[in-house]
């Protein structure tokens, strides 16, 4: 059957311009679906990872917004004293835009010692020693500096907060990466004297023997009198619950991934049935040759093939780069998708072409093997 | 012993309420090496008994025996390979592939054969030698003079090597100048290269070509102004 692939590709390429537009639709419809399904994922690995299950957030009870929750920062010391818990960093939220947006810039101040300790990151340049040293010192997540084209050194202002940039990271978790980290004093400040003293949230990390969901209601009971009372769930759960609107939103947005699959398969299927069209009467020459109905049918699925798989190709590649050099993410209420290429996600697309291109060669294949040779010879 | 043997072959239409019946019990043996024209009027049935022996076309009912097959026999897949190994067919339209050079074409039938690539690259230049196409091997369809695809549609059908040559209106799209070139190779084809060759043709002086002429009237095939049953009968 290689043999014949000079004649296919002469074939797809005596009809270019038909060749093109079919594996350009292709390619436009698979990127389409790489990216929903990189939106997908991204909303899955905030709540998928272990660090999602085992450690707690502590809110405000009845808030969403960051803006809105105010903790007293001492509540970290009766939080440390419960039996279980391994350590408390208190976190000031900030954020310019606190709806669902595709340029939400998300500031967390934490003290730079427990940023160290808790964090998973890798400085691609300035020092950790120079944000530490510095008040208005910032840590910009690779994504934001990509897209804001921040570098070292320089300044930036969302709103009343003015930082300086003192290191661009990349993070372990996707998420992160669309992170300005600040110190925890002067986030406080900077939003007014009467922040300071509070924070957003309280983020509890556990002993591996603790269970979250006992020592989460110990917390909340114990606070329930306090000064302000609490909620507090798994870091996945905070996650997945304040981006409930979105992730219903996501999970719409699912079907025309499928949408994009049925697309290509008809797109692919028209082009095919009309390239046997046009070819009646010299597959029926190639059967005089010799040529057998099967292998006929075989010819057919190899044309359909090629054209979904080079264009499932290329909009995978396509994916692959914007996604990778976009840095782009949507984040609601501080909390942020990243929109990650991966390789799993390709290899799916790549496979959907080819499953596609094989369906889609099918019915047109059929009907060329079955052709009977005599009258298709008289075929005009 | 001949080499194609049909015996009693009848071929039936049906069209609409009415049946249109181009071969009734035609009986034909062709022996190895002959050059055969079948000549009749147009609508005589000549171009399907022709496809019923190059094995394109399927029998309403007797039998066709080329080789020592019974080809009526075989299934579509079979019979493909069957046709691959012994087969070569010259089209009226040569019907050669657009997007393939003339040296392709002629390539084409030996891509279903077992071959190593330097037989078959020796074989298409023996091919296209013998019809004297050596200087056009990469030429499309297109850029060429319909004689030279018609040679090149000759050299496609006897670059395998068939136990027969069939031929429905070689000349039939071609003047007078290159129908005389077409019939001389195809005398050549047969003479030099000692092929057996069946050539369906309704014009009597490209008929008279050959070494044995039937014509086919009404149904019954014809030598000699007497059925090829009776004729086949007297000798069996
Ligand atoms: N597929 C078909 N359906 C119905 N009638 C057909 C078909 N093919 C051929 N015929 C009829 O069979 C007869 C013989 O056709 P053909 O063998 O092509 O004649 P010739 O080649 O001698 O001109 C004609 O009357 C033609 O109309
Ligand atoms: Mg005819």
């Amino acid at each position: 059957m290689f043999k014949f692939i000079p004649y296919i590709l002469k074939s797809l390429w005596r009809h270019r311009a038909r060749t093109l537009l079919t594996v350009s639709g292709t390619a436009v419809a698979l990127l389409v679906f790489c990216f929903i399904g990189a939106v997908q994922q991204g909303l899955l690995a905030l709540t998928a990872t272990e660090d999602a299950g085992r450690t707690l957030i502590v809110f405000q009870e009845n808030r969403f917004c960051p803006q809105s929750s105010r903790l007293p920062q001492d509540y970290e010391r009766t939080i440390s004293k419960i039996t279980g818990v391994k350590d408390v960093v208190p976190i000031k939220v900030f954020t310019n835009n606190c709806r669902a947006s595709l340029d939400s810039i998300v500031f967390q101040g934490i003290q730079p010692e427990k940023l160290k300790a808790w964090r998973d990151f890798d400085l691609q340049s300035g020092d950790f020693t120079s944000f530490a040293a510095q008040d208005d010192a910032a840590l910009v997540g690779v994504d934001i500096a990509t897209r804001r084209g921040l570098k070292v050194g320089d300044k930036f202002t969302i709103g009343d907060v003015s930082v300086v940039v003192r290191g661009v990271f990349q993070s372990a978790t996707a998420a992160e990466n669309n992170l300005v980290f600040t110190q925890l004093e002067f986030l406080q400040r900077a939003r007014g004297a009467n922040e300071v003293g509070t924070v957003t949230q309280l983020e509890v990390h556990l002993n591996d023997s603790a269970d979250p969901q006992k020592i989460a209601k110990q917390i909340d009971q114990v606070f329930k009198t306090g000064p302000v009372a609490t909620t507090t769930r798994t870091k996945g759960m905070f996650q997945a619950d304040t981006l409930a609107d979105l992730a219903e939103l996501i999970g719409f947005v699912h079907w025309l991934g499928y949408a994009c699959v049925g697309l290509v398969l008809s797109l692919v299927a028209t082009t095919t049935v009309m390239a046997v069209q046009d070819r009646i009467k010299e597959h029926a020459v190639l059967q005089t040759l010799g040529l057998r109905p099967s292998r006929v049918f075989a010819l057919v699925i190899t044309e359909s093939l090629l054209l979904s798989t080079l264009g499932g190709i290329l909009g995978v590649v396509g994916s692959t780069l914007l996604l990778s050099s976009s840095g782009m993410s949507v984040a609601a209420e501080g909390v942020t998708i990243a929109f990650e290429p991966s390789f799993v996600l390709a290899i799916q697309g790549v496979l959907i072409a080819i499953v596609v291109g094989i369906l889609a060669g099918i019915a047109p294949g059929w009907q060329a093997a079955r052709t009977e040779i005599v009258p298709a010879l008289r075929h005009a | 012993m001949s080499l194609v043997y049909v015996t009693n072959v009848t071929k039936e239409y049906a069209n609409g309420e009415e049946m249109i019946r181009p071969l009734d019990g035609v009986s034909l043996s062709i022996d190895e090496g002959d050059f055969v024209s079948l000549m009749g009027a147009s609508g005589s049935g000549k171009s399907t008994l022709l496809n019923l022996i190059a094995g394109i076309d399927q029998v309403t009912s007797g039998e066709i025996v080329v080789a020592g097959t019974d080809i009526t026999k075989l299934s579509r897949g079979k019979l493909a390979d069957w046709r691959a190994a012994h087969i070569g067919y010259i089209f009226q339209t040569h019907n050669l592939i657009p997007v393939l050079t003339a040296y392709e074409n002629v390539e084409l039938p030996l891509l279903l054969l077992p071959m190593s690539g330097a037989e078959r690259r020796k074989r298409v230049e023996i091919a296209l030698e013998a019809v004297d196409l050596t200087s056009r091997v990469t030429h499309y369809p297109r850029q060429m003079s319909g004689g030279q695809e018609q040679r090149v549609g000759i050299a496609r059908a006897i670059v395998a090597n068939p136990t027969v040559v069939v031929a429905d209106e070689p000349t039939g799209s071609l003047d007078d100048e290159t129908t005389e070139q077409i019939l001389q190779l195809l005398e050549r084809v047969n003479n030099e290269l000692s092929m057996t060759l069946l050539m369906v043709t309704h014009d009597a002086d490209a008929g008279s070509r050959a070494k044995r002429k039937i014509r086919l009237e009404r149904g019954k095939l014809m030598e000699n102004g007497k059925d090829t049953k009776t004729a086949q009968l007297r000798t069996a």
